[in-house]
């Protein structure tokens, strides 16, 4: 068995509720068919609060082993360093985590704020949040750059706002088979963070010839003016549908970004920074001067159906 | 970056919250609640674009993230003197209901049932069948109930492309139209999750379970074989067999923000609003919610104040007589008591009125309110479908023709009761934001004239067997739904106790 302990730290719950949207495996699969024993997480577990510090004690001792620790959350870390702005009978959460994670054979940060700060950490940071092992995208959180787990990684970091519920179940079980994920330069299993969500997109025929909304409700393009940041963010929204139906920008919702560090992005969310009609930021890797040629160029060949947005997404 | 640490306001949202009990003789005689973590959202606000609340407010809470989203969206077309068209607010409704779908009974099956499996229990006539029920990750209903939920949430993703955390509600409507495929693929997800609700849930057809209206043919029921068999049958045997009808009142005013919109006439809501002052009920005042800081750790103010004179500035003082991160809303000088009972009983369910008539408001019926609710959103969710349905060509949403600064606010029944955001927009930007949740009135700690909050309210009189397992506390606290984390401290013979879900 693979022994597993959820804790929460600074957290609104998302990931806790998105997990039980997973199907393949379910998160009650984990637990039934992929080894997993269920240690703790803070809205399943039945037992009275009393196992929860008994386990603290054991796996602080050593007599209980500790395989998986996810957080779920920012880590709090005001007033002043002290962390007491989120405590447990008075300890700091962040000292408790500092104690699972040099314990753990893995830490999972599950979800942006576990991973680099998240919503919390946004400006001005009320609270002095950080992530497990970045702060933003600054290497070093609560834990060192150099820091590794038991079994010899990083935090590995599903982030996301909240973390896809695929990415959580199937990087669980992958740990649970003794198969260690590749990390991408963000400590993300690339497994999931190797595809842009701008793939997949049921708006990509407007996005090809450059065919944008400018306000809300359309079925257009909206890169270049509501702030979709789709082709920009890894993440696997569009390649493995969320509930199985759907994605933010299917649904004609901005990408927020919301698996990058710097989530959410000082600015306004539903706007697109430019230069002339340009948007500031491009496609990852593209050259200004020849998008700028293929976007006029495909925006000259739009056919009628697309120009006159007739096309459903 | 500016990091001002005494320039932050509080997240008095869900999330951690403690208990102090004083127990005399193992009976309660004070509680404390303690909301034990601070994020700051509504610091993190102020000044970012108007519309930035649809994406940053969601994330306050991940089980209640869609009324979060209705809220801001209310709040700007507030400000903005914005009326959405009629099929974005039966999409918005629609949406809203299946959260409340997911939530209800996840609460109900998931949180709140598993504590009847207790070892304590074991003699009990209706022990066993809740094990083979409700037990975590064994149990029939509890797998079955995962199942369902999981597939309730799909409607949201249908619409709004994910659940939790999207932010397809904009000030004008919707981000997406209805067509044939969303509300054919809705709809077979409803008659599903119906029959689940009807065959497992209440034992009987949602027909016959809505025209109940009175107590007695309730408690008849009981004894009836499929509704004694379901779920709902077997939690009130368990439930009511433990005393807790009896239970665990708290105050008896309450307070309703109304529940979801007319499509026609999106001011008004479908289940009314209201405040019950214990003997009668009242028009919804919004200028009576006020908020008391004088046992929370924020700089000190006289009294209360309205929301968009509010103010959260902490000022962390664990020692002295203030013990909280929440702040205490009251209505007028009320303490109120927000949820399911208080949605349902204002907005004017006959059967929930006359149990309520019968034996008073314990924590078996606010229980039972939340699992009669379901019912109502079924009913109203396929009243939304077959509107929309009979409506494919309407308009979704209006851009907004101006948006200029001003003050708006947005009230919505969220699953867990009343919640409201309130906004002041000034240069485009956000000048104050402020909002009310659910439990911040239920789990509110005293006011500035000492008054505990509901919570601390009801658990005064609880019986307490085992201070190692303080069940009774459990069924109490877990009946008002609390957020996904809740510690209850027990301050007894110098020990210092945990109990949590």
């Amino acid at each position: 068995m693979t022994t597993l302990f959820w804790l929460q730290t600074g957290a609104c719950g998302g990931e806790s509720l998105a997990i039980l949207s997973a199907e393949a495996p379910s998160f009650e699969g984990l637990v039934t068919s992929h080894g997993l024993e269920l240690l703790w997480h803070p809205s399943l577990s039945h037992a009275p609060m009393k196992r929860f510090d008994s386990l603290l004690e054991a796996i602080e001792s050593g007599a209980q082993t500790l395989d998986i620790i996810c957080i779920e959350g920012s880590l709090i870390t005001a007033p002043r360093g002290s962390g007491l702005f989120d405590s447990y009978q008075g300890r700091a959460r962040i000292d408790i985590v500092r104690m699972l994670a040099a314990k753990a054979g893995h830490v999972v940060a599950m979800g942006t704020c576990a991973s680099f700060g998240g919503v919390h950490a946004a400006s001005p940071n009320p609270s002095d949040c950080i992530g497990l092992q970045f702060d933003r995208e600054q290497p070093g959180g609560l834990l060192p750059p150099e820091w590794r787990a038991r079994a010899g990684l990083p935090v590995i970091n599903i982030a996301g706002c909240p973390a896809h519920p695929h990415a959580m179940t199937q990087t669980l079980a992958a740990l649970a088979a003794g198969m260690a994920p590749r990390l991408d330069a963000l400590n993300r299993p690339m497994d999931f963070f190797n595809t842009q969500v701008h793939q997949g997109c049921t708006r990509n025929e407007y996005h090809e010839y450059d065919i944008e909304d400018e306000q809300l409700g359309g079925p257009a393009c909206l890169f270049f003016n509501l702030g979709c940041q789709g082709p920009m963010t890894q993440a696997v929204c569009n390649s493995d549908l969320w509930q199985g139906v759907s994605s933010k920008t299917r649904a004609g919702v901005p990408c927020f970004g919301c698996t990058a560090p710097n989530f959410p992005r000082d600015a306004d969310l539903f706007a697109t920074a430019k230069i002339g009609d340009i948007p500031l930021r491009l496609p990852a890797g593209v050259e200004r001067a020849r998008y700028m040629a293929y976007k006029s160029l495909a925006h000259a060949a739009a056919p009628t159906r697309v120009k006159d947005k007739k096309m459903d997404v | 970056m500016a990091r001002i640490e005494l320039n932050m306001s509080l997240n008095r949202v869900e999330g951690d919250l403690e208990i102090g009990l004083t127990l005399d003789d193992g009976v309660v005689v004070e509680a404390r609640t303690i909301g034990t973590m601070y994020r700051g959202f509504e610091q993190i606000m102020i000044g970012r674009a108007a519309r930035d609340g649809l994406v940053i407010t969601p994330r306050v809470c991940g089980i209640c993230s869609t009324s979060h989203l209705f809220a801001a969206t209310l709040a700007l077309e507030h400000a903005w003197g914005v009326t959405p068209p009629p099929n974005a607010v039966r999409i918005r409704n629609l949406c809203l209901i299946a959260e409340g779908l997911q939530n209800d009974l996840r609460q109900t099956i998931l949180f709140f049932a598993p504590d009847f499996c207790n070892a304590r229990y074991a003699d009990e006539p209706w022990y066993a069948d809740v094990v083979a029920a409700f037990e975590p990750f064994r149990g029939a209903l509890y797998l079955e109930t995962l199942a369902a939920t999981r597939d309730a949430v799909k409607i949201i993703a249908h619409f709004g492309g994910q659940w939790p955390h999207s932010s397809y509600m904009a000030p004008g409507g919707v981000t997406l139209p209805a067509d044939l495929r969303k509300v054919f693929a809705c709809r077979a997800l409803l008659d599903q999750f119906q029959q689940f609700y009807e065959r497992r849930i209440i034992g009987l057809a949602l027909d016959a379970w809505m025209a109940l209206d009175k107590a007695e043919d309730y408690f008849a029921l009981l004894d009836a074989p499929g509704h004694g068999r379901s779920a709902l049958g077997l939690i009130s045997r368990a439930a009511r067999g433990l005393g807790l009808h009896g239970a665990a009142a708290g105050v008896g005013a309450m307070l309703s923000y109304g529940a979801w919109r007319d499509p026609e006439n999106p001011e008004a809501p479908i289940l009314r609003s209201g405040f019950y002052d214990g003997a009668g009920l009242a028009p919804l005042d919004q200028g009576q919610i006020n908020e008391h800081v004088r046992h929370s750790w924020f700089r000190p103010y006289e009294g209360g104040r309205h929301p968009w004179r509010g103010e959260t500035i902490p000022n962390y003082m664990p020692d002295g007589e203030r013990y909280s991160w929440a702040k205490a809303p009251r209505y007028g000088d009320h303490v109120v008591q927000t949820g399911p009972l208080a949605e349902l009983l204002i907005g004017g369910d006959a059967l929930i009125a006359s149990i309520y008539a019968a034996e008073g408001g314990g924590a078996w019926l606010r229980q039972f309110a939340r699992m009669r609710r379901v019912g109502h959103e079924l009913v109203h969710a396929r009243a939304m479908l077959d509107q929309l349905a009979a409506n494919l060509s309407g308009e979704h949403f209006r851009a907004p023709e101006a948006e200029p600064d001003g003050d708006g606010y947005g009230l919505t029944m969220a699953a867990r009761g009343a919640l409201g955001h309130w906004i002041r927009v000034r240069d485009g930007k956000i000048e104050k934001y402020q909002i009310v949740t659910p439990t911040a009135w239920n789990a509110s700690p005293r006011d500035s004239a000492g008054q505990p909050g509901h919570w601390e309210q009801s658990l005064v009189g609880m019986v307490v067997r085992d201070p190692d397992d303080p069940i009774e506390i459990g069924h109490v606290i877990r009946s008002h739904d609390p957020c996904l984390v809740c510690t209850v401290h027990m301050l007894d013979t110098g020990r210092k106790i945990h109990f949590g879900p």
